[in-house]
């Protein structure tokens, strides 16, 4: 009797283990997870906005069609994909403390270093909208007048032009 | 031999329930899609998102529980072989006995989780992440697996 038991334990062990096993289904299935990364924007600052000896009293112009001296960037990014860009603009260039007071801003668009087949766009109203070249590429230019008043010390005026381009 | 014939009894009543049940599924329905990243910009997807959280549903005896445990990627992969990092957090996964994505039962993908079939034998999980591209991510499309393993208690 106790062999019997003893045996019927271990048959009702063996048999829980086989029904755990049998229980112990699994099924799975599979999703994909999915991403498209763009190509980074770079800007580049290729050229200065550049005017030269001005006189006081005497208004100069660069207009963004000037080859040597109208301010350029280049833009790289994800092949024909829309951009946003904006200008911040000085209002003056500055010498220890003295202003060249700087405006009428002129600019260029296009998907070619080229100030012809694209664009042209107004500085002080951005931000505005773009897109890149097939290539990846835009290109902008800049121009703008600056107004010397009569007793404007001499010396070497500055002043920063930063366009922001996002996707 | 009554002890024997009594143990035999006791197993033959174990396994019955296994008869003519609803069999165990499990389906993927939607991808988890992050959709366009900007380099450096982490884009997260939520698993109440219709249109780009994923998706599976799973089937199993009605009114029973089952557990689910997902095999989560770490990364994405890309073009040669280039990586995006994955994360998922501790809410990030949802389970639907109505299979609605409006009514979900938050719960952490990286952890076992035990559901209940509904009525009909059926449920819904949905899964949510957050893709990190790095701030010089190669450009280019990027995919991974997601699976749900499923696993029934009768």
């Amino acid at each position: 009797m106790y062999t019997a038991s003893k045996a019927a334990l271990a048959t009702l062990v063996l048999a829980l283990v086989a029904t755990a096993a049998v229980r112990a289904q699994g099924v799975n299935g599979s999703i994909s997870a999915t991403a498209t990364v763009q190509s980074p924007i770079t800007v580049t600052g290729a050229q200065n906005l550049g005017f030269g000896n001005v006189f006081p009293g005497v208004a100069k112009t660069v207009a963004y069609s000037d080859a040597t001296n109208s301010g350029q960037f280049s833009v790289t990014g994800q092949a024909s994909t829309p951009v946003t860009y904006s200008f911040s603009l000085p209002t003056n260039l500055t010498s220890s403390g003295n202003n060249l007071p700087i405006g009428s801003w002129t600019g260029y668009l296009n998907t070619t270093n080229s100030t012809s087949g694209g664009s042209a766009i107004t500085p002080s109203a951005t931000p505005a909208g773009g897109t890149l070249s097939a290539s990846g590429a835009l290109y902008l230019f800049v121009g703008a007048t600056v107004t010397p008043p009569v007793n404007l010390p001499a010396g070497s005026y500055t002043g920063t032009v930063t366009l922001t381009v996002s996707y | 031999m009554r002890g024997l014939r009594y143990a035999f009894a006791l197993t033959a009543t174990a396994v019955l329930p296994l008869a003519g049940q609803r069999p165990l599924t499990v389906t993927g329905i939607q991808s988890l899609t992050f959709g366009t990243l900007i380099p450096g910009i982490p884009t997260a997807v939520s698993r109440t998102d219709a249109g780009k959280s994923g998706r599976f549903d799973v089937g199993g005896p009605h009114d029973a529980q089952g557990q689910v445990t997902f095999t989560l990627p770490s990364v994405l992969t890309g073009p040669a072989g280039a990586t995006l990092p994955l994360l998922f957090s501790g809410s990030d996964a949802g389970y639907s006995q109505s299979q609605n994505i409006g009514s979900q039962i938050g719960f952490d993908p990286r952890q076992p989780f035990l559901i209940t079939f509904s009525g009909q034998g059926r449920g819904s999980v949905f899964l949510g992440g957050t893709a990190q591209p790095a701030p010089t991510q190669r450009a280019g499309s990027y995919t991974g697996t997601i699976t749900l393993n499923l696993t029934a208690f009768p």
